[in-house]
């Protein structure tokens, strides 16, 4: 009999092309969607040259310190290139600033510089920081050249090699800063979205499973009428049902997997047996909910499919999909309601084994999706097990 | 009247899937209106940066944070490992600097202690690299000649204050403009999809095999018929506008009533009249209702993601763009990103706006045409 209705289910639930639309074909669709507005936006932060204009007066031309900067960063085959500089007349400047083909210029006069913007921006910030900065290291070689002067006097030394102090002088500026860089290399957050849509189709999931128990209940379906009454052991369809139901869960996830890795280029970190055990826990929570929903609620098809759907949107809300940093707000002010909600579960413990090298984290995540389905299916069962329907 | 009161009685019973999707714009524009500070002089931008500080707050160490302070903006971080970061990743903080036990002391003492930093992936960092080793720079280069931890705190202090003379030259405040060709261009996507759920359905009700078969055999003429519907449809259309525009006004305020705000909203009225158009051909063709939500969510998100209604068009990959080119969504969001860079309005640059209105009203011509020729075709088969 297990195998009977299991198969039947499996037949049935395939032959529905809204559940196969909304748990196969529209996660890939929203996953497609995702990487065609999102996969420029890492690239996009990263910083771009910034064209500017420099005022090529005579004052500009003699101040050695100003035109080897600006020529060693413009320069093209320097992979730390910042600048794009054009050197032009300050009418020339003017016009490019007002067509919008520089973020500003510069101009030196009375020996000082001069900055003309537009408007504010990181661009406009980065040109002010590195006039700043040769304005100080002129400072600093000047101070530095006196106190060594100062120096070598005082000790008595009036043949002073002002070529030897200025070389020590460049080569201090010059030395490297004393700093250890311990940043993580995966710092995509945009692959939280592809986490998101993981969790959303884990618990969309809950539909195939409802569709399925709707199958089983009397005051649902004609089909659950027939079944109420044969002599069989309620428990063994019940069972074979969710069974059929939590395999075709499992093909649609796999689907999605399949497309988010080969095509979409996804990275889910490298550790294969995790990621398994969370798709596989994170649909077994999405079965209980759809089972839960579908057991608990009296309302007709319709109400029952709303619920569900408003849950799992809201889930999928809530751990970030329309926006990553929803998820990283509630985490910090209202860490309880992300530790309740499935969704958010599911795509942190993705989060977790990508961004994170122990497993504390996500091994919480399993253990939470594990209570919170468990609580969902043992609900479940005492409702199924009470269930009595009036003889008419 | 017989067609306009049902459209609007059908209107009445699903006025919950408005709601929702008038909700979520105002939420999503809502939430990105919330800093609005007016500037015309020159404000540099501020990376955030989290200091984690292992040392005593005196000295050099004291100078460098006061001058990090200064420099950036000190997000409101826990400072455990994981809330730093989870910080990280979600760009909460760009750059975190750990200064280690002693470091003052270690630094003026010449024996060169070590910083370690944490950083994210973005221009943000970058710039926040910049300021800190700058500090940490100037600093190295006096430690050696001056041995007076004092005396080399205020020599850093005046290396770093130059003074470089910053001119402004707009003399518009684009904050606020920005913001509003935000808001419009999300609203394409409520448009798009209250307009084509509501007009899918009644439109499929309308379709129903049996009151089809009574239309066909009245005396009106289908095209009156449709027209009666369309008027029907674009009533709600501008009431919903309408409504979009005073959410638009209470959320971005005077803007509205400049050139700018008239303009903004003349598009996004040609633009719901075309959702109408694109509602209504969809109509057409679609009889199943169960299809309608799946249709409205890969028609809306299909457009709103491809056309830069959600991600602005400056971050999207050029063959996407180039197959936005398709949808009358890219026109729009296309005018409302070029007002935004407008400063003065003349001929010159009202020009390509006005291109793309007429590229979007023959969209609406297209999609009339269409309708009406499912229309006659379904007309002869039924």
């Amino acid at each position: 009999m297990f195998i009977h209705n299991f198969k039947y289910t499996f037949k049935t639930l395939l032959k529905n092309k809204a559940l196969i639309f909304w748990s196969f074909a529209f996660p890939i669709i929203l996953g497609t969607l995702f990487n065609m507005a999102f996969s420029n936006i890492s690239n996009t932060e990263k910083l771009d040259v910034i064209d500017i204009a420099i005022v090529n007066n005579e004052e500009f031309k003699i101040n050695t310190m100003y035109v080897d900067t600006f020529k060693s960063l413009s320069d093209k085959d320097n992979n730390d290139q910042l600048f794009n500089t054009k050197y032009v007349s300050i009418k020339k400047a003017k016009k490019l600033l007002e067509d919008d083909k520089i973020d500003g210029y510069m101009v030196i006069k009375d020996n000082k510089p001069n900055l003309v913007f537009n408007k504010n921006g990181i661009n406009q910030t980065i040109l002010k920081y590195v006039v700043e900065e040769i304005q100080s290291n002129k400072i600093i070689i000047n101070n530095l050249t006196n106190i060594e002067i100062e120096n070598q006097i005082n000790n008595g030394n009036y043949n002073i090699d002002y070529n030897e102090i200025s070389k020590n002088v460049i080569n201090k500026i010059n030395s490297d800063v004393n700093i250890i860089d311990k940043s993580n290399k995966n710092t995509d957050f945009m692959m939280i979205e592809f986490y998101t849509l993981i969790a959303m189709t884990c618990l969309y999931g809950g539909m195939i499973s409802m569709t399925a128990i709707n199958q089983n209940l009397a005051n649902i379906s004609n089909r659950g009428k027939r079944i109420e009454v044969a002599p069989t052991k309620k428990s063994t369809i019940i069972l074979s049902s969710l069974c059929s139901s939590y395999l075709i869960q499992l093909m649609g996830l796999l689907l999605l997997f399949i497309y988010t890795i080969f095509v979409l280029n996804v990275c889910y970190g490298n550790n294969l047996l995790l990621i398994i055990l969370l798709s596989l826990v994170g649909s077994l929570t999405g079965l209980s909910l759809g089972l839960s929903v579908g057991v608990l609620t009296k309302k007709g098809e319709g109400t029952k499919i709303g619920i569900l759907l408003a849950i799992t949107m809201i889930g999928s809300f809530l751990s970030g999909m329309m926006g990553v940093t929803l998820k990283y707000i509630i985490d910090k002010n209202i860490p309880i309601l992300n530790k309740i909600n499935p969704a958010s579960m599911i795509t942190d413990g993705f989060y977790s084994l990508y961004y994170y090298s122990n497993l504390d984290r996500y091994y919480f995540n399993i253990v939470s999706l594990l209570i919170v389905s468990s609580i969902l299916i043992i609900l479940s069962v005492i409702k199924l097990r009470r269930n009595k329907y009036d003889s008419i | 009247m017989t067609v306009f009161k049902t459209f609007f009685k059908i209107l009445n019973k699903n006025k919950f899937i408005v709601i929702l999707y008038t909700v979520i714009l105002l939420v999503f524009g809502g939430f990105n209106m919330q800093t609005s500070e007016r500037s015309l002089s020159f404000k540099p931008s501020k990376p955030n940066i989290t200091i984690v500080n292992n040392d005593e707050d005196e000295g050099i160490t004291k100078s460098f944070i006061n001058y990090i302070k200064d420099n950036s903006d000190i997000p409101d971080i826990k400072l455990d490992n994981e809330s730093l970061d989870d910080a990280l990743f979600y760009e909460d903080t760009s750059y975190i600097v750990f200064i280690p036990k002693n470091y003052h002391t270690d630094f003026i003492n010449g024996k060169n202690p070590f910083i370690t930093i944490k950083k994210s992936n973005n221009y943000n960092a970058f710039y926040a690299d910049m300021i800190v080793k700058r500090y940490l720079s100037i600093a190295n280069s006096y430690v050696g000649s001056i041995n007076n931890e004092d005396e080399l705190i205020k020599l850093i202090d005046d290396t770093i204050d130059t003074d470089v003379k910053i001119e402004i030259t707009s003399k518009i405040d684009s904050t606020n403009i920005d913001k509003a060709s935000f808001y419009f261009n999300f609203e394409s996507y409520s448009i798009l999809a209250c307009l084509i759920y509501v007009i899918c359905l009644i439109l499929s009700i309308f379709n129903n095999q049996n009151i089809h078969k009574r239309t066909i055999i009245s005396s009106t003429n289908y095209k009156k018929n449709n027209r009666i519907l369309l008027l029907s449809n674009l009533l709600y259309a501008f009431i919903l506008w309408l409504f979009y525009l005073i959410a638009s006004i209470v959320l971005l305020g005077n803007i509205i009533f400049t050139t700018y705000g008239v303009v903004f909203s003349i598009n996004s009225l040609l633009f719901t009249i075309c959702a109408t158009s694109i509602a209504f051909f969809i109509g057409s063709i679609v009889t199943n209702k169960n299809a309608i939500s799946g249709i409205v969510n890969v028609v809306a998100l299909g457009s709103s993601f491809l056309c830069g209604a959600f991600v602005p068009t400056e971050y999207l990959p050029d063959s996407v763009i180039s197959i936005a080119h398709i949808l009358p969504t890219y026109y729009y969001v296309n005018t409302n990103d070029r007002i935004k860079d407008i400063e003065v309005f003349n001929m010159d640059n009202l020009k390509p706006i006005i291109i793309n209105m007429i590229i979007i009203i023959i969209f609406i011509i297209v999609f009339i045409i269409f309708t009406n020729l499912m229309s006659k075709i379904k007309r002869k088969i039924g």
